[in-house]
């Protein structure tokens, strides 16, 4: 029905300023696909694309089955929410709801209009302002009447242009549960884009890591948190940032051990499964980066081979956990995040700028990446 | 071989090290003897304020040889692509031909065949249309105009016996003026047509490439609709943009051509002139040659100009610092009725320039209140004047400045005020926080904002006071009277602009159009020239904003 | 104007030391509070009378024009202000005498003729030149930059040759000054680039991705949203032919019927002769022209300031 497929596309603008490289993706109807990337990565200038607001220097867009290239905005059946809601100043909120329909050929009745723009406002709560202008209305409010004016014509193709990065934490919450009843309610293909991980983690079907114009990977959020392809994505998703570290991998007696800041963790289950059938171990060792989730770190009761020794620089309270900002013996940053409700209060109060502590980690949450190429040992294709 | 290759390798390493040492000097004074003066970010901190200054200076003089060859080079680039280009389109227009069908190949001659036999009747019928509109104008009047261009009509106004009346009459033979200006039409028009013909060319090119890849061509109908959407810029340029053509371009090209004929109003035997003939670069000669024998126009011209720098530079800085002052007085906190102290000034905008400055300029006349007023109070003597013949030059000029800073002020006022409401509060209350006085405030913060901003607005408004025609005029009539270099042109003042020397040139009795064009040309050239400067050495002046 | 700097010290040794020092901070912090507000007075003080003589020096010449209007014991320029006998004469010789009433309908249909086409076409040229992207567009916008270099007085006598060849000369010159006017406004877009330049261009977006054409784009949503610059554009085209006093000069002739209010007050005092008899007149002209304008001016103000101070800046 309204998939969208994008082969090859590529933005090059004037000055050979290459902005998107060979975007190649498919997405399904009705799915939730989340573009995300930091500043200047291109996902806004792809979603441009599909809209039409930008022109499509190689490849093609197909929406439902069409090729859109050539086609105008207006002809593509999308709608599109911006990050600045792009409220016409000048009418109130129902006149801005109401504008798409007002376009439409052949005519739509009055009547129409009213019941559609209504209906809307109503599954939007925003009816008590249909009579208001957008500068009588709060950022949330605002949001909402240009999520309405998308809502109301039959689009294809939802697009959404970082539509929440413009309002305050509790709001952004509160909105990104409401996107996902509207995306449940409206059953249409919803294209997203934003620079904040959380969000895609939290909306998307799929999301797209984006950098620098290029796919680094595509996948559920599941599949991105625990099988990155590489370093970037590792590193982009997940809050904290996963820690990265240089250590070495060795095969011992059929065994697997990481070496990193002088401790030796040894490495089994799934994971070593998959060393054993995706990686070659000179006998000296391999020079990896490995990368263990703040979350995955824990505390040792006491020091041992197996556990990292480092020292508390900032100890965070964040409520039901504690941030330890660490160093190691060699001033390597680590972070790691320990839940404070099991522990004791002799345990907590160890947990404080100055002090010593041991971190150690189970095999099953390292990741394991190539330090030239930066891309995952195990699950990079 | 390999002694060769090290002496080749050689060069290389020497220009590098020379790079590398030339950057860091100790004093600036020393830097004239190296060819490349960069200090590295670091090294300018340490410099002292003074020594900055010098080190601005010091790259500025140094940079204008470089900068002329980057002007050359420029240029150069600049004539390579449309010589480049030309060729492009030649080549394409072979090209097309030699591998067009029939169709293709037919509209090389009966433009819009193409178009006509491929469906697209709207487009073919405009092309048609053009070319036969365009065949029927040359043959019938465009031949006779091109022909007479070079020579610009032989046969003068004379009597001639009329059979019919039995008596003489004047018959106005060939007009040059209006040679000239047909001709120049005439030319434009086929420019133009050479233009649609190779439009028509390229269409037929793409309309054979899109049919080949089995799409269909857009219809009239779908054409006239894209004028309104993807096209509509050339539905709302179609209007402005041929309006400026007829009646700026074309104008300016007759006068440009103008400034190399001898056209003047004189008459001839009691008959206006009508004819008149190419100079070449004699007119030119005349103003700017100061050896050849007629000395007067390029006395005239240099003292004329420097005065017309002179006055451009005063009457835009002294508007733009005072309205800035006047701003800041009437925007400081705690002064009250703003509104009416900028109505007040507001209101001499609304009023006409030319009453104004004509009742100003009576003011100040000889038999005017003023003078009567300075006289009664025993200030000034009888011979006293400020706009009259017996008038000190400088008396005259400064008072010209200042009665044009009573006009200007409200203007940039209100410009000044806009800026300043949107430099954010924050930054002064920082200021004072750091211990900054108001006179530190000003400089520091307000005055490199408000530059920035109006940068551009300097330049126009210079150059705007360059051609500022209304206040000399109305004042002095560009009086008093120059009587050392009061040439052939007559009347020449001491306040006389370009401009206002220009409009009695061609006011005057022998209307000398071909030196008022020639003055016009300066005219441009200068401001091109310092726009030029401006635009180029601005950009540098931003990357290194502030040696205050 | 450096800060007073008051050391405690000294205040608190002046006083005798009691249990009422307990409150000492208030006289101490009057006498420095004091000495900054004075400070602020007297700046204020100083710039308002600045302002004031400003004021008086901005006016002067206005009030003086009016008062002489007035003016019914002598006819040529005097060296008092104050009239000493009062009276409309001026006024009704004005409007009897000469024809000042026909340069006045002249001067009234060109300037509203033109304040309606070349907003038109001033908003045009603007509104392309800020919000559609075209091959062309640099080009375009650089050349009329060279082109504005030339001064247009230049093209007055080509485009006299060319409306008298047309018949729009002398008499007939209504119609060729408005199509002068008008013709090459295009090149004046600066200010009105600057203001359409700050609407977001996310409008723009919103409205074609809503299925909007560009042409639908300017009526529907930039136009509406455009009325300081509209009015902005109608005001000064309409103030411009009331003082066009050079080429409507030119294209007039010396066919009086055919002039402008600008070229016929000038002829009042355009010799010794002239002015002799006409000055009072020219005071009243001048009155009769400038207060509808001024008026006018003064009722669209903010819209006239928001144009400047808006679109001057940015462009």
């Amino acid at each position: 029905m309204a998939e969208v497929i994008l082969k090859n596309v590529k933005k090059i603008y004037q000055g050979n300023v290459t902005a998107v490289h060979d975007f190649n993706l498919d997405i399904a109807d009705k799915e939730f696909v989340v573009f995300v990337g930091p500043s200047g990565c291109g996902k806004s200038t792809t979603l441009r694309m599909i809209a039409g607001l930008e022109d499509i220097s190689e490849g093609t867009i197909t929406i439902d089955g069409q090729v859109v290239n050539d086609l105008q905005p207006k002809d593509r059946h999308i709608s599109m929410v911006f990050q600045n809601y792009a409220l016409y100043p000048h009418l109130t909120v129902f006149e801005n709801i109401a504008f798409p329909l007002r376009l439409m050929r052949p005519r739509m009745s009055n009547d129409d209009i009213y019941k559609r723009v209504t209906d809307v406002a109503e599954i939007l709560g925003i009816t008590p302002y249909l009579t208001r202008k957008p500068k009588a209305l709060s950022g949330g409010q605002r949001q909402r009447v240009a999520i309405g004016r998308a809502m109301v014509k039959n689009c294809k193709v939802f697009l959404m242009d970082e539509p929440l990065s413009n309002l305050d934490a509790k709001l952004r919450n509160q909105m990104r549960a409401e996107i996902i009843l509207l995306h449940k309610k409206i059953q249409t293909t919803f294209v997203y884009v934003t620079h904040d991980q959380t969000e895609a983690m939290t909306l998307g079907d799929r999301i797209v890591i984006m950098k620098d114009g290029l796919i680094m990977q595509v996948g559920t959020p599941s599949e991105v948190f625990d099988k990155p392809k590489n370093l970037f994505v590792a590193e982009f998703i997940g809050a904290p940032k996963m820690n990265t570290f240089p250590a070495k991998l060795t095969l011992k007696d059929g065994k697997y051990y990481v070496t990193a800041f002088g401790a030796t963790l040894p490495v089994e289950g799934e994971k070593a499964k998959l060393l054993k059938a995706k990686v070659q171990v000179p006998p000296e060792g391999k020079d990896i980066i490995l990368g263990v989730r703040p979350e995955h770190m824990e505390l040792a009761e006491k020091p041992h081979p197996g556990a990292i020794h480092v020292s508390i620089e900032v100890s965070e309270m964040m409520g039901s956990e504690v941030h330890l900002h660490v160093l190691t013996a060699d001033k390597t940053p680590l972070i790691v995040r320990v839940a404070t409700m099991p522990l004791s209060e002799e345990q907590r109060a160890k947990l404080n700028a100055g002090n010593d502590v041991d971190v150690e980690f189970e095999g099953k949450v390292m990741q394991f990446f190539d330090p030239k190429t930066q891309l995952s040992l195990l699950y990079a294709d | 071989m390999q002694v060769e290759d090290e002496k080749e390798k050689q060069p290389e390493s020497v220009v590098e090290e020379a790079e590398t040492t030339s950057a860091p000097t100790p004093a600036p004074i020393a830097v004239e003897k190296h060819s490349r003066l960069e200090y590295s970010d670091l090294e300018y901190l340490k410099l002292s304020k003074w020594q900055r200054f010098l080190y601005h200076i010091a790259r500025f003089f140094l940079g204008i040889p470089a900068w002329f060859k980057n002007a050359g080079i420029a240029i150069w680039h600049f004539l390579k692509k449309c010589g480049l280009g030309v060729w492009h389109e030649i080549k394409d227009i072979g090209l097309t031909f030699v591998h067009g069908d029939w169709k293709t190949k037919i509209s090389y001659g009966v433009m819009g065949f193409g178009s006509l036999a491929r469906g697209q009747i709207l487009r073919g019928i405009l092309f048609l249309s053009f070319e036969v509109i365009f065949i029927v104008y040359m043959v019938f009047w465009g031949g006779y105009w091109l022909s007479m261009l070079p020579s610009l009509g032989k046969l003068g106004p004379a009597e001639e016996y009329n059979e019919e009346l039995d008596t003489y009459i004047t018959v106005y033979h060939d007009n040059s003026f209006k040679i000239l200006l047909y001709g120049i039409l005439t030319l434009f028009f086929i420019v133009a047509f050479i233009y649609t013909w190779r439009l028509n060319i390229k269409q037929n090119k793409i309309s054979e490439e899109i049919l080949a890849t089995g799409k269909k061509l857009k219809s009239g109908k779908q054409d006239l609709r894209s004028l309104v959407d993807d096209e509509f810029h050339k539905t709302l340029l179609a209007l402005p943009v041929t309006g400026i053509l007829v009646f700026t371009v074309m104008p300016i090209l007759f006068m440009i051509l103008v400034a190399f004929t001898n056209y003047s109003g004189a008459t001839n035997n009691g008959y206006t002139n009508n004819l008149f003939s190419w100079v070449g670069w004699n007119n030119f000669n005349t103003l700017l040659n100061w050896k050849s024998g007629n000395t007067a126009y390029s006395a005239a011209f240099g003292e004329i100009l420097g005065w017309t720098l002179m006055w451009a530079f005063f009457a835009t800085f002294s508007n733009y610092f005072l309205g800035m002052l006047v701003a800041i007085m009437i925007n400081k906190k705690g002064i009250h009725f703003k509104k009416v102290w900028r109505t007040i000034l507001v209101l001499t905008i609304a009023i006409p320039q030319f009453i104004s400055l004509l009742y100003v300029s009576r003011m100040f006349a000889d038999n005017g209140i003023i003078i009567a007023r300075l006289q009664q109070w025993h200030w000034v003597g009888d011979n006293f004047s400020f706009f009259g013949d017996k008038a000190n030059p400088w008396v005259s000029r400064l008072m010209v400045i200042l009665i044009n800073i009573w006009i200007g002020i409200p203007y940039l006022m209100l410009i000044a005020t806009g800026i300043l409401m949107n430099i954010p509060e924050d930054l002064y209350e920082s200021a004072r926080i750091d211990g900054a006085n108001v006179w530190q405030q000003y400089t520091k913060i307000t005055l490199p904002y408000m530059l920035f901003v109006t940068g551009p607005y300097l330049l126009t408004s210079f150059i705007g006071n360059m051609n500022n025609f209304n206040v000399i005029y109305l004042l002095t009539g560009g009086g008093p009277t120059n009587g050392a270099v009061s040439a052939a042109s007559g009347s020449v003042g001491y306040t006389d602009l370009l401009i206002t020397w220009l409009y009695k040139i061609t006011m005057g009795a022998n209307s000398e159009y071909y030196m008022a064009s020639v003055i016009g040309i300066l005219v441009f050239v200068v401001s091109a020239v310092l726009s030029m400067i401006v635009y180029n050495f601005m950009p540098s002046n931003k990357h290194e904003e502030d040696y205050q | 104007m450096e800060e007073t700097k008051v050391t405690p010290t000294e205040s608190v040794e002046t006083t005798p030391v009691t249990n009422d020092m307990a409150f000492t901070p208030a006289p101490f912090k009057d006498k420095k509070h004091m000495g900054l507000k004075r400070k602020r007075v007297i700046g204020n003080v100083i710039i308002y009378i600045i302002l004031v003589v400003m004021s008086i020096i901005w006016l002067f010449p206005f009030v003086c024009i009016v008062l002489q209007s007035f003016r019914c014991e002598s006819t040529q320029p005097v060296g008092y202000i104050i009239p000493q006998k009062w009276g409309f004469d001026n006024y009704v010789n004005l409007f009897t005498k000469t024809n000042f009433p026909k340069w006045l309908t002249n001067t009234l249909i060109i300037s509203v003729v033109t304040a309606l086409v070349q907003t038109v076409i001033v908003l045009c040229m603007s509104y392309t030149l800020s919000r559609l992207r075209f091959k062309g567009r640099k080009f375009l916008m650089n050349f009329m930059l060279v082109l504005g270099m030339f001064p247009g007085m230049l093209t007055m006598i080509i485009l006299y040759r060319v409306l008298a060849d047309l018949g729009m000369t002398q008499a007939n010159s209504i119609p060729g000054l408005i199509l002068v006017y008008v013709a090459s406004s295009g090149m004046g877009y600066y200010i009105s680039k600057g203001f359409f330049d700050t609407l977001p261009k996310s409008l723009d977006e919103a409205a074609r991705v809503d299925g909007a054409t560009n042409a639908q784009v300017l009526t529907k949503v930039i136009l509406p949203l455009s009325k300081p610059i509209v009015i902005y554009t109608l005001l000064t085209a309409f103030m411009g032919p009331w003082g066009d006093f050079v080429f409507a000069r030119y294209v007039s002739f010396g066919t009086s019927s055919g002039m402008n209010v600008a070229v016929g007050l000038q002829d009042f005092l355009s010799t010794a002769g002239n002015t002799f008899k006409n000055y009072t007149m020219f005071c009243a002209g001048g009155v009769v022209v400038a207060v509808p304008i001024t008026i006018l001016f003064m009722l669209l103000q903010k819209y006239y300031v928001e144009g400047v101070t808006g679109g001057a800046v940015k462009g």
